[in-house]
């Protein structure tokens, strides 16, 4: 019997990004007891246009969606097991790590944290793993 | 596939009901040879090889569930998602680019997680 293979979507439309811009990916796959999210930028959840601004904004605004995606497939920020920040330069990690505290409070997910190119001037993308349900 | 290359990986691990992929380049499956090239042609060799991975532990590019795409400079974003829709057409995995350095010159390289 193989496994449910199932694409999750945001309760809020105006945060399903990759069908807004027509990218080839989804915003998340449930897969046996598994969460696999894409990446997240911040994007603002009334307009759905990209959210720019400070690194401590586009944490907080893209952990916010990252809260809401999980949720609306029944899991949550405290189910997240693995997650992965791509940060645009690695001098911000104080300013990402001081918002990123504030949404895991106790027993934080394992985390890697990179300096990468970003798209469109974002200066945060994270991704993550996280138990279903 | 990069087999003769005396990297210290395996294609693939499974692990319960997950494969776990290593990152593939775009080698000749046959020869082993490097096949360096545009974003775009690259892309057509690492999903063939990524297919025959999957297929070779009995799963399948449609049982994806997540991918990081990592390609050599954030500018050529498009010329990947043209590729990877022709390989993805329908309910596509999670996923997440990285522009990174890549091992060997090679301009792409995916890592996939799927399930069986």
């Amino acid at each position: 019997m193989p496994v449910a293979r199932e694409i999750i979507t945001p309760k809020n439309d105006k945060l399903n990004v990759s069908r807004n811009l027509r990218l080839p990916h989804s915003p998340g796959i449930r897969a046996g007891d598994l969460i696999f999210l894409s990446g997240m930028l911040s994007v603002d959840p009334l307009t759905g246009e990209r959210s720019q601004g400070t690194v401590a904004h586009e944490t907080r605004q893209t952990l916010s969606n990252m809260r809401h995606l999980l949720e609306s497939a029944g899991s949550s920020l405290e189910r997240v097991v693995k997650i992965n920040v791509l940060l645009y330069d690695m001098l911000e990690f104080d300013n990402m790590n001081a918002v990123f505290r504030e949404f895991f409070p106790a027993a934080p997910p394992a985390r890697t944290t990179c300096g990468v190119q970003l798209s469109a001037g974002m200066k945060i993308e994270i991704e993550c793993i996280a138990l279903a349900g | 596939m990069a087999a003769g290359y005396g990297w210290a990986q395996s294609a693939a691990i499974r692990a319960g009901n997950y494969l776990f992929v290593s990152g593939v380049v775009a080698i000749d499956s046959e020869s082993g040879e490097r096949l360096n090239g545009t974003v775009t042609s690259e892309a057509h060799v690492v999903f063939r090889n990524l297919k025959l991975v999957l297929e070779s532990a009995g799963t399948s590019l449609e049982r994806l569930v997540h991918v990081r795409a990592m390609i050599y400079d954030r500018i050529e974003y498009d010329a990947l998602n043209r590729v990877y829709r022709q390989y993805l057409p329908e309910g596509p995995p999670a996923r997440t680019v990285w522009s990174v350095q890549i091992i060997d010159a090679f301009k792409v390289q995916l890592d996939a997680i799927a399930v069986i």
